[in-house]
């Protein structure tokens, strides 16, 4: 054996050696500026060290050595919120940060020059673990000391996320997530700015309203035992009593439901005029199907996430025309909506698009952007406080955040680009109730839902 | 005097005087390291007093246990209802004192209910207990609480890793203590034959429970301030099953003879995951479970009975012709140290980002000429029909 080990071992290993001397040189020749430094003076030949320009007033300690702005992230490349990685704030920022390197990055004034972002070697896996992420965002705040941090995806992640960007008093854009606790905590957390709109802001007052103007008298409930279907399911409960309507059945499945025949056999018992799927895209699409399939069908269907996402009409086809969804946007309902989706389809398959959250998306980073050019630093602190007090415009027209005591915000009502969608001919429309908040409603609502074209 | 006595008390004074500088040196880690380094460093003691832990009970007597993750999720509902972020109901110490005894309780009845069942069915069984606790709790929540999710109150980094640092003390101490003691005896001779231990006289039921509930206490401690550090819990959080799959693991990665097989293993084991999510994010899932299967096959021993084998050859040479083979081992071994060692060379330099993929570069080359090396001697031997084959 020995003489097997000095056989191959030896000489590769003087090989391996040679290589670890020659590559680190290749390295460092590849290690040059990427950016030129704007007025350095040339060393004189007689002097032996090179001295730096003094630094004007003002000016960062870096002002000449500074190449760029950092981004990290604690993302779920793997594991069970992958998904939103790949069709929900993932595609958003990506495209975020190759528009603004595009423009030459952005201009911070007191470097007096544009900074494009570097990201890649920032975004880490938390595997969908919020112990992961916890480690992960203290890394990159302390170890790797970026500018920014993305936000964490997943109303559970952002709330473990909250206090630890707080603590290191970094900006959390938040995106993926948001639920009705997080408000109580908001003026404790000024660095938290919400963008995603969720059940009682303002989704499901505004379901109840439309429940109203469509005359649907009795709601039928299927939600999921998490979190989510907690949330959501509470709030209706609270907003149908106080409109009216009056919940005949609220049943929960678990994730892993892989039948509700039954469920649905009972909710059409129940004389429900409308049922409101409280899941994830997984169980939403198994009721979905299972109501097609028994031709099972209710005068209005709302559907939780998964409804809203682009692939919907490639998934189930004609059958989906009438589902409501939560959301939601179009191109219509917001000022810069058309643009923003020409240019969101330029990038990416239109497949991957989401009616929901992109848009509230890519005008929280147009609104962050705004804030780090104004700001002209990129001290966070200064930033945060142009985020709580200004107004920009976005693609979703004049944006602001509501901000809570001295704490944290969440994206103006006024400002979300709808709430409630519903699919006619295969395209997405907002059927939000006229004169509420701005009056989003691009088209009037299909009352009562067709039925499933497959079980005529 | 005589000499076996001597070489023991020697040995022993060795052991000490290098657990206290280990120890010393752990204490005073956060005044000479980042917070991060805090932070990943209270993760690894977490695995590590959960591995020994699991170890206990399940090292000698075979039984594999799967319901780490309930004894760990009790602990982090303890604190997540003691200890909200509204305001401490009762001192954190406190509150960690009672996690432990409401696992050693939980341990004890989960114990007496099952350790008649053996084999696959005591496994199934305590990973059903996770999941029973777990869905439990989820009904609780949703339908007498209301609770969405708890919070609870932060702490300081190096709070958390002093207190986790005191329970892993006291969980390494237990478990040399148990080990030495004439219940680690019952515990292996249980392991060995369980119908002999029971006719020489051991109770074996009540041997089994109480070590099963005594190792509980520092699961369910460990989650009891871990929970301060997750911040936001819900049941699927507090008890997410991959940590009770997880001590199995490490303690296999380390190697179950040894008292210092399950601390190594856990430490390797917990360190490799978070270099290799944060350094090669697409590439962990490859990684790691490359690294397992070569593990269980190259290495049935652990790494400790790897490296005491190793030692041993090369001492007196090999002491056997079969498997595991030497070179194997060895190749894959510093394959995997040449790739940390060049990437810890060039994560130094990580300021520059250019090196960073320079030592990515350089770290596969490295991997990739010792599983070269490691194919040549694989074939290479098994030409010499070193494997006797």
């Amino acid at each position: 054996m020995w003489k097997i080990i000095k056989k191959y071992a030896l000489p590769l290993s003087i090989c391996l050696i040679l290589l670890l001397t020659v590559i680190p040189g290749c390295g460092d020749e590849e290690e040059e500026p990427a950016v030129t430094v704007p007025v350095v003076t040339e060393p004189e030949v007689t002097e032996p060290e090179v001295t730096e320009p003094e630094l004007a007033p003002g000016q960062p300690d870096d002002y000449y050595t500074r190449e760029n702005i950092v981004i990290g992230g604690s993302r779920p490349l793997t594991g069970a919120n992958s998904i939103w990685e790949e069709v929900g704030f993932g595609p958003i920022y990506k495209m975020w940060i190759e528009q603004v390197n595009a423009d030459g990055g952005l201009y911070i004034e007191e470097y007096g020059r544009k900074l494009p972002i570097v990201y890649k070697d920032y975004i880490y896996d938390d595997t969908s673990d919020i112990a992961t992420m916890t480690r992960q965002l203290e890394r990159l705040m302390t170890v790797d000391k970026v500018d920014f941090c993305l936000p964490p995806a997943s109303t559970a992640s952002l709330f473990a996320a909250a206090p630890i960007f707080n603590k290191y008093e970094y900006i959390l854009l938040g995106a993926e997530g948001g639920a009705t606790t997080i408000m109580d905590m908001l003026p404790a957390l000024p660095y938290f700015f919400g963008t995603l709109n969720y059940s009682d802001r303002y989704q499901i007052p505004v379901f109840a309203d439309l429940c109203l103007e469509l005359g649907i008298e009795e709601v039928a409930m299927i939600w999921i035992q998490d979190l989510h279907g907690i949330e959501y399911s509470g709030v209706a409960g609270v907003e149908f009593a106080n409109a009216g309507v009056e919940v005949v059945m609220s049943k929960s499945v678990p994730p892993d439901v892989s039948d509700v025949s039954l469920l649905l056999l009972e909710a059409q018992d129940s004389g429900a005029d409308a049922l409101c799927m409280f899941a994830y895209p997984d169980q939403n699409f198994l009721i979905i199907g299972t109501m097609i399939g028994m031709g099972i069908n209710f005068d209005a269907i709302l559907v939780g996430p998964g409804g809203n996402i682009a692939a919907m009409p490639g998934i189930f086809g004609p059958n989906i025309e009438g589902l409501m969804f939560e959301g939601a946007w179009n191109t219509k309902s917001a000022p810069g909506a058309q643009e923003f989706y020409d240019l969101f389809t330029s990038y990416y398959d239109p497949g991957i698009g989401d009616w929901w959250g992109h848009i509230l998306y890519w005008g929280g980073l147009q609104f962050f952007e705004q804030a780090i050019v104004e700001a002209g630093t990129l001290d966070q602190s200064v930033i945060r406080d142009l985020m709580a007090t200004k107004t920009y415009d976005t693609v979703l027209g004049p944006t602001w955040f509501d901000i809570f005591g001295d704490g944290g915000g969440l994206l103006a009502i006024e400002c979300h680009a709808g709430e409630i969608g519903q699919w006619q001919s295969g395209v997405p429309e907002v059927i939000d109730p006229p004169n509420i908040y701005g009056a989003k409603r691009t088209a009037p609502p299909i009352y009562p839902k067709p039925d499933w074209p497959v079980a005529e | 005097m005589d000499i076996t006595t001597f070489t023991s008390n020697k040995r022993f004074q060795i052991w000490g005087i290098s657990l206290l500088v280990v120890l010393a040196a752990l204490a005073t880690l956060p005044q000479w390291v980042g917070s991060y380094y805090v932070v990943l460093l209270t993760f690894i003691l977490m695995y590590i007093l959960i591995t020994v832990s699991w170890t206990i009970f399940s090292g000698p007597t075979g039984y594999m246990s799967l319901a780490s993750a309930a004894f760990f999720g009790v602990g982090v509902y303890t604190s997540a209802i003691l200890f909200p972020m509204t305001g401490a109901v009762l001192p954190l110490p406190l509150i960690i004192v009672i996690a432990g005894i409401i696992s050693f309780i939980l341990g004890l009845l989960v114990g007496a209910l099952t350790l008649r069942l053996k084999g696959i069915y005591f496994a199934i069984f305590t990973f059903g207990l996770v999941l029973l606790i777990q869905r439990f709790l989820l009904w609780f929540e949703m339908n007498i609480t209301a609770t969405r999710g708890r919070f609870v109150a932060t702490l300081d980094n190096n709070y958390i890793y002093y207190v986790m640092l005191v329970i892993f003390v006291a969980t390494l101490l237990t478990a040399y203590f148990i080990r030495r003691s004439r219940f680690g005896l019952a515990l292996q001779s249980i392991g060995e034959n369980e119908e002999a231990a029971a006719h020489i006289g051991i109770n074996v039921t009540l041997v089994k429970v109480i070590i099963f509930a005594i190792s509980a206490v520092f699961m369910g401690a460990a989650g009891a301030i871990m929970a301060s550090k997750l911040i936001y819990i819900d049941p699927y959080i507090a008890f997410n099953p991959l940590l009770s799959f997880m001590p199995v693991l490490m303690a296999i990665f380390g190697g179950l003879g040894q008292f210092y097989g399950p601390i190594i293993g856990a430490a390797v084991f917990a360190y490799l995951q978070e270099f290799l999510k944060t350094e090669f994010p697409f590439a962990y899932m490859f990684t790691f479970g490359l690294v397992l299967v070569m593990v269980m096959v190259f290495m049935p021993s652990g790494l400790v009975g790897m490296i005491q084998r190793l030692l041993a050859s090369l001492k007196e040479g090999p002491q056997e012709k079969s498997t595991p083979s030497w070179t194997l081992i060895f190749s894959f071994l510093f394959g995997i140290l040449g790739g940390l060692v060049s990437w810890f060379i060039f994560r130094e330099r990580r300021g520059a980002r250019v090196h960073l993929k320079v030592g990515g570069v350089v770290t596969i080359i490295v991997i990739a000429f010792y599983l070269i090396l490691l194919l040549l001697a694989y074939l290479g031997e098994l030409r010499s029909g070193y494997f006797g084959i």
